[in-house]
């Protein structure tokens, strides 16, 4: 159980869900957001390259890895821009890979304010 | 499954996601498991050879290997134990999952993982691999039962034989002798007329079991029928050979042994025979055999040996010469 704010289906991320998955160990999601949120910049950097060359195989391998992290960590807006960015590699289309990553920055920094706001470790208080 | 195969099985997470693979890491510890970790197709094929990895867990898409191609290797190679795999995958349409299992996977699961459905299949893959540990012991049990003389436990006629077969390979790929001990219990069939059967039977354990602790343990054993046992000796020549066959004729019959219920004497005679570059191992058994007549003939309880190859690569073909006698 969370907080209510914290459960809406608009919200970055499914504490509820996530939490799940992991047995209910805050600290430890904690450690894989800090994971995701370094992860993420490295590939947002990679992809910035791939779409300078546009080097389309590579679009879609970070597009598919990004996809696969969010959905364990339950980010539903942020897989949804990344199976967004694995297609348009895959469909070879540079402007709808470009507005994939505007869109996963923009969803990427709204989960860092929102877990910011509301940590994993506030979902533990509320149960 | 053994004891420690229930307590601590070990499982390979082959997942190049870092944050799958912390998360399958993490539950897998709490459930109970040991747990491997690769990142890289190539990676998880080299932790495989361990033979003591039975359970794997395998992402899909990897750098270096793909999981499909890692299940296809796995089985594909011999002489290993099953390999209980389950592939993960963000494919879920029909002709990925068919793929999947076709390439080797037991199970096939797609992500995000659901944990208590992999916690499920896990039990799964270890009820697998216990009964494959069942059905080889229960393997063993009968190729051991179809080996060993059930009186006495020692190896059967038709094992020793192939023992044989195998020493006389190996003497002649080596160019070093291999030895044939024939042993048989002086006045047995008396034992058994005046004793009855398990007194017999008593007998010939006791002499059994002083034999087998006067030879090497690279030395084999066997009942050749009856009261007869045969000892074959790699790496032994004929001077080797009578020290061996003496220091056996002196260990039975040097000082009593209990069967029925009292203590008596048993003595045995015995003929040896051994060769190198032996052609056809049966004759070796023909001139221990040969020899272990001489010596009942020469009034029991002593040690006869038929001579070495004089030339090497030719058998003897007459077993007269050479014999030594010792009392």
């Amino acid at each position: 159980m969370i907080n209510r704010q914290n459960a809406r289906p608009d919200n970055p991320i499914n504490y509820t869900e996530v939490l799940e998955r992991i047995g209910g160990d805050t600290e430890f999601l904690e450690e894989l957001l800090n994971i995701f949120f370094l992860e993420f910049q490295e590939k947002k950097s990679q992809i910035e390259v791939a779409l300078a060359r546009a080097n389309f195989s590579l679009i879609q391998e970070i597009g598919h890895s990004l996809k696969g992290a969010s959905a364990n960590l339950s980010l539903p807006s942020l897989r949804s821009d990344a199976s967004a960015l694995e297609a348009a590699g895959r469909d070879k289309n540079i402007e709808r890979a470009r507005q994939a990553l505007i869109s996963l920055v923009v969803e990427c920094r709204a989960l860092h304010d929102f877990v910011r706001k509301n940590p994993p470790q506030a979902q533990a208080q509320s149960v | 499954m053994s004891q420690e195969i229930r307590e601590k099985m070990r499982v390979l997470i082959a997942e190049d996601d870092v944050i799958n693979s912390r998360i399958l890491e993490k539950n897998l510890l709490d459930w109970g498991y040991d747990v491997v970790l690769a990142r890289h197709g190539e990676k998880a094929w080299q932790a495989l050879q361990d033979q003591a990895l039975r359970l794997a867990i395998l992402d899909w898409m990897m750098p270096g290997m793909d999981g499909p191609e890692i299940c296809a290797r796995i089985r594909r190679r011999k002489k290993y134990q099953y390999t209980y795999i389950i592939l993960l995958s963000a494919k879920d349409r029909k002709r990925d999952i068919i793929a999947g299992l076709s390439s080797g996977a037991d199970d096939y699961m797609t992500k995000p993982v659901n944990y208590l459905e992999l916690r499920a299949r896990l039990r799964t893959g270890r009820r697998i691999i216990d009964l494959e540990d069942k059905l080889l012991a229960t393997q063993k049990q009968l190729r051991d039962l179809a080996s060993r003389d059930s009186l006495t436990r020692l190896w059967n006629r038709a094992e020793i034989l192939r023992f044989l077969d195998e020493e006389a390979d190996r003497s002649r790929r080596e160019k070093k002798s291999v030895g044939v001990i024939m042993i048989d219990i002086d006045f047995f069939k008396e034992i058994n007329d005046r004793l009855g059967h398990d007194a017999g039977d008593q007998a010939l354990l006791r002499v059994v079991h002083r034999v087998k602790r006067n030879v090497r343990s690279s030395d084999r054993v066997g009942r050749y029928g009856g009261d007869e046992i045969i000892v074959i000796l790699p790496d032994c020549d004929a001077e080797r050979i009578q020290k061996v066959a003496e220091r056996l004729r002196r260990a039975v019959g040097g000082r009593p042994m209990k069967y029925d219920g009292r203590s008596q004497r048993a003595t045995i005679s015995v003929g040896c025979a051994a060769a190198t570059e032996t052609a056809d191992p049966r004759t070796l058994i023909r001139r221990a055999d040969a020899a272990l007549l001489s010596a009942k003939g020469r009034g029991r309880n002593c040690v006869v040996v038929e001579g070495v190859s004089g030339t090497p690569g030719k058998e003897r073909q007459n077993d007269q010469p050479s014999k030594r006698q010792t009392r």
